[in-house]
């Protein structure tokens, strides 16, 4: 049973989360032995860097000012991002669960005692009853082999990623509009657009190096749209802010179309040539009138007018989104109302035309094309597919039949473990007690587990629950590639050698296939060689990219897919000439009526609940919360809220306040601020414990997407003590 | 020439007068002064001109000048509780203070403690440094200490008429003390320059350390200003040792060129003080005014941001420095149609955030 | 060559992320101590942040104002931190500078400042806040360059009331701009005025529209805002329509 055995202060203690303030061997560590070029480990940028090492150890960066796509720029967590080698928590030797926490064992030992309760919970309860858990933040080489592992060596169909809480929504709603899921422009189309919507994306903040990339189209003369609850650091300057209601994006976006069709403002002739079904969108949008979106979105008739206009008469345009108008049940619904305005202009295909969905995670797009999902096989495959199923099936060498169907996604993977169907875990780089919806019911769900195995390079808070915790890699620790936001292939370089009795991840994973039985799918030398298996197996698939080699993609400081021979240079900009990926060449419009969130505010709990990130931390925390500085930056998370808001509980700046869900109550300081909604409040999602946002959230998933519900659900807030530091000035 | 060279030059006179007059004194008229020291006697006068010119001139400075006013005021109205009369027409008078001021001899006497002697500053910037300051500074000191009363005929030694073994030591011609040749004190007596060389070689080899491996010193080290005294000090370390070994261990081969090579580095290093980094040893005076001001302006009145209202710093402080900048020639005054406005009557970050909204506004955002 | 490169601000472009002073901390001259500022202009009403680096002044009031000769300004005009062994902490420098740059580092008596990274920009390196800032706002290049993308043209002359002000760094304004004028009056609280810090800094930018968009009808619990309890749901009848 995996509950915890000592108490969460003692865990804290024993392995962090600690702050770390100074580089390894001290701020006058001395010139480097090399300079290493590589690309941060955050964010779906994958902004260029050069690591500093000395001793096998990274000291410092350097910007890379060569790299194109940030030209040497980073965020605070780029900057900082070498703290968080030569750790005081890092993880040297495999744990395995004791009374006082962990004992530290052997390679041996942890890897025998997974592999037993591995066949003996399968023996027992089935293949399906172990269930794997991977993330976005690893290389395509580890997404590829997370796939091919949990296929293979598990046997399982019950495997998938963190990506199902992040871009899911977008990639689904991809495939349905445009027959391929990708980014349809690179990122520098952008300063070459004239009018830019940002919709659900808080990109100052998540994704800022896009922000110079948003201010150059502006020195162009482009107009700027910004669409959220909050005016965040984009929106302030923006040319127009359309603040709408959490939930009710496919009103807006059906909205602002509606005024396109009544005046003219869309491109009819695109529409014919290279499109369907937008006669059911024309009839579905006449009654959004914008008297009648205000009303549902709360955004002024008189400024959705303003967007129909600019939008719709603009030369060229780039409409961005996040996980704003994707964390929601109809998250694929808010994307395909979305992608419709940009398929209505007919600016889509061409310089400074476009449309891209920004990746929060650092390999957010690479790690969902190789077959760490359960329901997609490598090469962007579907496991649903006969033809696809036998391709897979026939370049590993197995019998089609013995290639699991699709399984359960993340969270339902989450829910079948608390109703004791699911029994053993292996997880890795995944952070699930932080970062799912409604954390107390993860809690539960945990120890609840036969067997639980993490991979990990620090001990996250889910890990905590562990029985075997293998010491895993960080990303400076491996080579390999990711595939940024935009859809191009870097390549990651290995500054150093993991430290301690640590070992490379992908080796990990083929010591448990070599114990499992599988050597013979599971002996390769080195991360390259994965790689160039990831490539051929991609061959022909909806996601391509057999023409790409390690040295290729340094060649051309990344390759952007679909690159389908070696010869082929890459496809920055999908859809030229109006050709879209279904097998018709054309794109879909999809015509979806709003319908409110699956909690809406009422009598009991009137208040907007929304969550998102600050700019200093990462997702949920593991690496940031370790490095002292980025701590500092934001040290907590903050209740925001709009003072009218505040002046009807009675609540001044940094009050103590308690916001209650119908899933958990949390009790945190209050931001007073105009820039929120009066009927929304905001809290970050970073932290654990008490201090987890996701404790209130709702875990109502998405029918299509299975993303769950992050951005809105129902709150109620009371002040619960006076600012305990009143005389104090913050910021 | 300028009235603050004029001072200047008065006040380099003075104190090479006064140096010259000490050693006529003390030495009873040259009758105990070593003609072999001549040289040392002749650069040091040199040097003693030359640092009190320097002096005069820095305190001169509008801003010196303010804290050296202050600090005169501050340590002698002790005892007053309604502020003192200003020092000049220019300098505003202090600010009455309900409760008996705190600063005066305790905070003059606790800041040279803490400046002077232990340091303490230093060693909350680097531990390092710190080590290696205390030794060039205290190892320095006792050199000086030694070799200036020595030079200037202040302090000699002679044996007793009857037994060449025992030495009297004789203070400004008076007998203070008397000990044998082969006692432990006379070991200690001969070799306290030794001790200081040693304690200095210390400091010097720290400091060659830091000057080689220090990523923000290699950047911002200039040879004149950082490498040069470091030299020179060294030089003289090292040809003072050097002495020692000629006729202890060789009989006194070398010494008369040793002898020579060392008074040329000393006085190079004399005339080196007053215009290179070393003249910080004199300019940290300052730093004693700056303790007694602070503590003044801690328990005296505040000065409220007339942007945020935030306290921000002491009301003598902002006054001073309203004084000190129209002195300087610097007008931070505002004439707006709602009324005046002095710039030091905001606080440095509202300074900041007014430079972001006028930014802001220009091009209207 | 580094003598064509010039620094460039632009504090609209700011977005508070603070990639600057994270960077500005690795500088080998001041360790680990980050001496760019980034404040909130005032977070209560927005979000607006204020990135400020050192002007580097043609004439440098902390220079001038400081008691013990501590700062020096070196021959490419650079203004740098105090001088360990002369500076006596007097904060004269920090209360002086118009710009509100030089820190007073009670710990160490001593006042550090935004030096442009002199231990990189003496070899040609760029500094580090201009080099990682992801908004531009911190901008160190040529010239050219700023001419050819930039809407905003540089100034480097500052009017505080009757004094003037030329420095090294520049600062982005409108094109017509010879010089920034700095305006108080419109930013200070005057006796029988209700002040609002903020109501007159950002025309046209949503913080400023923020009080008309978001006023009290859209509170939860009244009727405009579709989420009110007294059963008139005006989305539900808006979709039936």
């Amino acid at each position: 049973m995996a509950t915890l055995t000592i108490t969460d202060d003692r865990y804290t203690e024993l392995y962090g989360p600690t702050p770390n303030y100074t580089p390894a061997g001290g701020w006058n560590n001395g010139e480097p032995d090399k300079l290493v070029k590589t690309h941060c480990c955050f964010c779906g940028v994958q902004c260029g860097i050069q690591l500093k090492v000395k001793d096998n150890k990274v000291i410092g960066f350097e910007p890379w000012e060569e790299f194109p796509v940030n030209q040497g720029k980073l965020c605070p967590k780029g900057v900082k991002r070498y703290m968080q080698n030569d750790h005081p928590d890092r993880l040297l030797t495999p744990l395995i669960r004791s009374a006082t926490g962990f004992d530290v064992a052997s390679w041996e030992k942890s890897l025998t005692k997974t592999v037993a309760a591995i066949q003996s919970i399968q023996a027992k309860h089935g293949k399906d009853s172990f269930a794997f858990l991977g993330g976005a933040s690893m290389t395509n080489e580890k997404a590829y082999l997370n796939g091919k592992f949990a296929r293979i060596a598990l046997q399982t169909a019950n495997i998938d990623y963190n990506g199902r809480l992040c871009m899911v929504s977008a990639g689904a709603a991809n495939r349905m509009a445009f027959g391929v899921d990708r980014a349809a422009n690179p990122w520098s189309d952008i300063p070459l657009a004239k009018v830019i919507i940002l919709t659900g994306t808080n990109l100052a903040e998540c994704f800022p190096i896009l922000t110079d990339y948003i201010w150059r189209a502006r020195d162009n003369g482009a107009k700027i749209i910004v669409i959220d609850p909050r005016i965040t650091p984009i929106a302030r300057t923006a040319d127009l802010f359309l603040p709408v209601r959490p939930g009710r994006d496919s009103a807006l976006a059906n909205g602002i179309l509606h005024v396109m069709i009544e005046r003219g403002w869309i491109d009819e002739k695109f529409i014919a040539e290279h499109t369907h079904d937008f006669d059911k969108v024309r009839e579905l949008v006449k009654k959004y009138t914008p008297e009648v979106t205000e009303k549902i979105t709360g955004v002024p008739a008189k400024s959705i007018l303003a967007a129909a206009e600019a939008w719709g008469t603009a030369e060229t345009s780039m409409l961005l989104h996040a996980r704003g108008i994707e964390h929601h049940t109809k998250g694929v619904e808010n994307v395909l109302t979305y992608i419709n305005l940009v398929l209505a202009s007919g600016r889509i295909g061409k310089p400074g035309c476009g449309y891209g969905t920004i990746t929060g995670q650092g390999n957010g797009q690479g790690g969902r094309e190789h077959g760490q999902r359960c329901n997609q096989l490598p090469g962007g495959r579907d496991i649903n597919k006969p033809e696809h199923r036998q391709f897979i099936a026939d370049f590993w060498k197995i019998p089609e039949p013995e290639l699991p169907k699709q399984g359960l996604t993340a969270c339902e993977i989450i829910d079948a473990i608390e109703r004791g169907e699911i029994k053993g875990l292996l997880s890795i780089s995944f952070n699930p007690l932080v970062s799912i919806p409604d954390s107390n019911r993860t809690r539960a769900a945990l120890e609840k587990l036969e067997f639980f195995a993490c991979i990990d390079p620090f001990l996250s808070e889910t890990a905590r629950h562990a029985d075997v915790v293998f010491a895993g890699s960080l990303q400076e620790e491996d080579e390999g590639t990711v595939t940024t936001g935009e859809g191009r292939c870097v390549r990651l370089r290995n500054s150093v050698s993991p430290p301690g009795n640590a070992r490379v991840d992908w080796q990990i994973i083929c010591d448990l296939a070599r114990r499992l039985g599988k050597e013979q799918w599971f002996s390769y030398g080195n991360a390259g060689e994965i790689f160039t298996e990831l490539t051929a197996a991609s061959k022909g698939g909806p996601i391509d990219y057999s023409g790409m080699t390690y040295e290729r993609i340094e060649q051309n400081m990344g390759l952007f897919w679909p690159c389908p021979a070696p010869e082929h240079p890459g496809t920055p900009r999908l859809f030229e000439g109006g050709k879209f990926h279904h097998p018709d060449g054309k794109a879909k419009f999809h015509a979806y009526d709003y319908r409110p969130p699956a909690e809406d505010v009422d009598a009991e709990f009137p208040i907007f609940f929304t969550s998102g990130r600050v700019v200093s931390q990462y997702l949920s925390g593991t690496q940031t919360r370790r490095i002292g500085s980025l701590v500092d930056q934001y040290p907590e998370p903050l209740c925001e809220m709009h003072p009218l808001l505040a002046a009807k509980f009675g609540i001044n700046d940094r009050d103590i306040v308690k916001v209650t869900t119908r899933r958990g109550e949390m009790t945190l300081p209050a931001q007073v601020v105009k820039s929120i909604r009066p009927d929304t409040v905001f809290i970050p999602y970073h932290w654990a414990g008490k201090k987890a946002a996701n404790q209130l959230t709702n875990r109502a998933l998405d029918p299509i997407s299975k993303i769950p519900e992050f951005k809105v659900c129902a709150c109620k807030v009371e002040k619960v003590a006076d600012a305990p530091l009143k005389n104090l000035t913050t910021q | 020439m300028n009235e603050r060279n004029h001072l200047g030059l008065i006040g380099g006179a003075a104190l090479a007068l006064a140096v010259a007059g000490g050693i006529w004194l003390g030495s009873h008229g040259l009758r105990h002064f070593d003609p072999a020291v001549i040289g040392y006697a002749l650069g040091t006068l040199l040097a003693a001109f030359a640092v009190g010119y320097r002096f005069v001139t820095w305190a001169q400075r509008p801003p010196s000048r303010m804290y050296f006013r202050r600090g005169l005021q501050l340590l002698l109205s002790r005892k007053q509780s309604t502020g003192v009369a200003p020092a000049s027409a220019t300098t505003p008078p202090l600010h009455h203070s309900t409760t008996p001021p705190p600063y005066g001899a305790g905070t003059l006497g606790h800041a040279l403690a803490t400046k002077f002697v232990t340091q303490d500053f230093i060693r909350r910037r680097s531990p390092l440094r710190w080590v290696m300051h205390v030794c060039l500074s205290g190892g320095c000191t006792l050199a000086f200490a030694i070799t200036f009363p020595l030079v200037f005929g202040w302090v000699h030694f002679e044996s007793l008429p009857g037994n060449a073994e025992i030495y009297t030591v004789k203070a400004l011609g008076l007998a203070v003390d008397q000990f044998s040749v082969h006692s432990a004190k006379a070991f200690v007596m001969f070799n306290l320059l030794n001790f200081s060389a040693v304690i200095v070689l210390v400091g010097l080899v720290l400091a060659a350390y830091r000057r080689v491996t220090d990523a923000g010193e290699l950047a911002t080290q200039k040879f004149f200003e950082d490498i040069l005294p470091l030299l020179l000090i060294f030089a003289v370390t090292v040809t003072g040792l050097a002495l020692t070994v000629s006729y202890k261990f060789m009989a006194g081969r070398g010494h008369g060129l040793w002898a020579l090579v060392h008074m040329v580095s000393v006085v190079a290093l004399l005339l080196y003080i007053p215009f290179g980094k070393l003249f910080h040893i004199f300019q940290r005076t300052c730093s004693l005014s700056v303790s007694l001001y602070k503590k003044a302006g801690q328990h005296g009145p505040r000065a409220h941001c007339r942007a945020c209202g935030e306290d921000y710093a002491s009301q003598m402080h902002v006054d001073d420095l309203k004084v000190v900048l129209d002195q300087l020639g610097f007008d931070y005054r505002f004439a707006t149609a709602r009324g005046r406005v002095h710039y030091q009557d905001i606080c440095p970050a509202c300074r900041r955030r007014l430079l972001a909204l006028n930014q802001g506004r220009s091009i209207g955002r | 060559m580094t003598s064509e490169l010039e620094f460039f601000i632009d504090p609209s472009r700011c977005i508070g992320c603070q990639a600057c002073v994270q960077a500005c901390a690795e500088c080998g001259t001041h360790r680990g101590v980050p001496m760019i500022h980034l404040d909130y202009v005032h977070r209560p009403t927005g979000v607006q942040t204020a990135p400020v680096v050192c002007m580097h002044c043609e004439d440098p009031t902390c220079a001038r104002v400081c008691p013990a000769d501590a700062i020096k300004q070196d021959d490419e005009g650079i203004v740098h931190s105090a001088a360990k062994p002369r500076c006596v902490a007097c904060s004269n420098c920090v209360l002086a500078c118009p710009f509100g740059v030089p820190k007073m580092k009670v710990d160490f008596d001593l006042m550090m400042k935004c030096d442009m990274c002199y231990d990189r920009t003496s070899v040609g390196k760029k500094p580090m806040c201009a080099t990682v800032c992801p908004s531009g706002a911190l901008y160190y290049g040529t010239r050219e360059y700023v001419a050819e993308f930039r809407r905003e043209t540089p100034v480097n002359e500052f009017r505080f009331g009757r004094e003037t002000v030329r420095t090294k760094v520049n600062m982005m304004t409108a094109p017509q701009m010879k010089a920034l004028p700095f305006d108080v009056a419109d930013f200070l609280p005057w006796e029988g005025q209700d002040f609002d810090p903020l109501s007159l800094a950002r025309a046209g930018a949503p913080d400023a529209a923020s009080s008309s968009v978001w006023d009290e009808e859209s509170l939860p619990g009244t009727c405009g805002s579709g989420n009110c309890a007294c059963k008139q749901q005006p989305e539900a009848a808006a979709i039936a329509n």
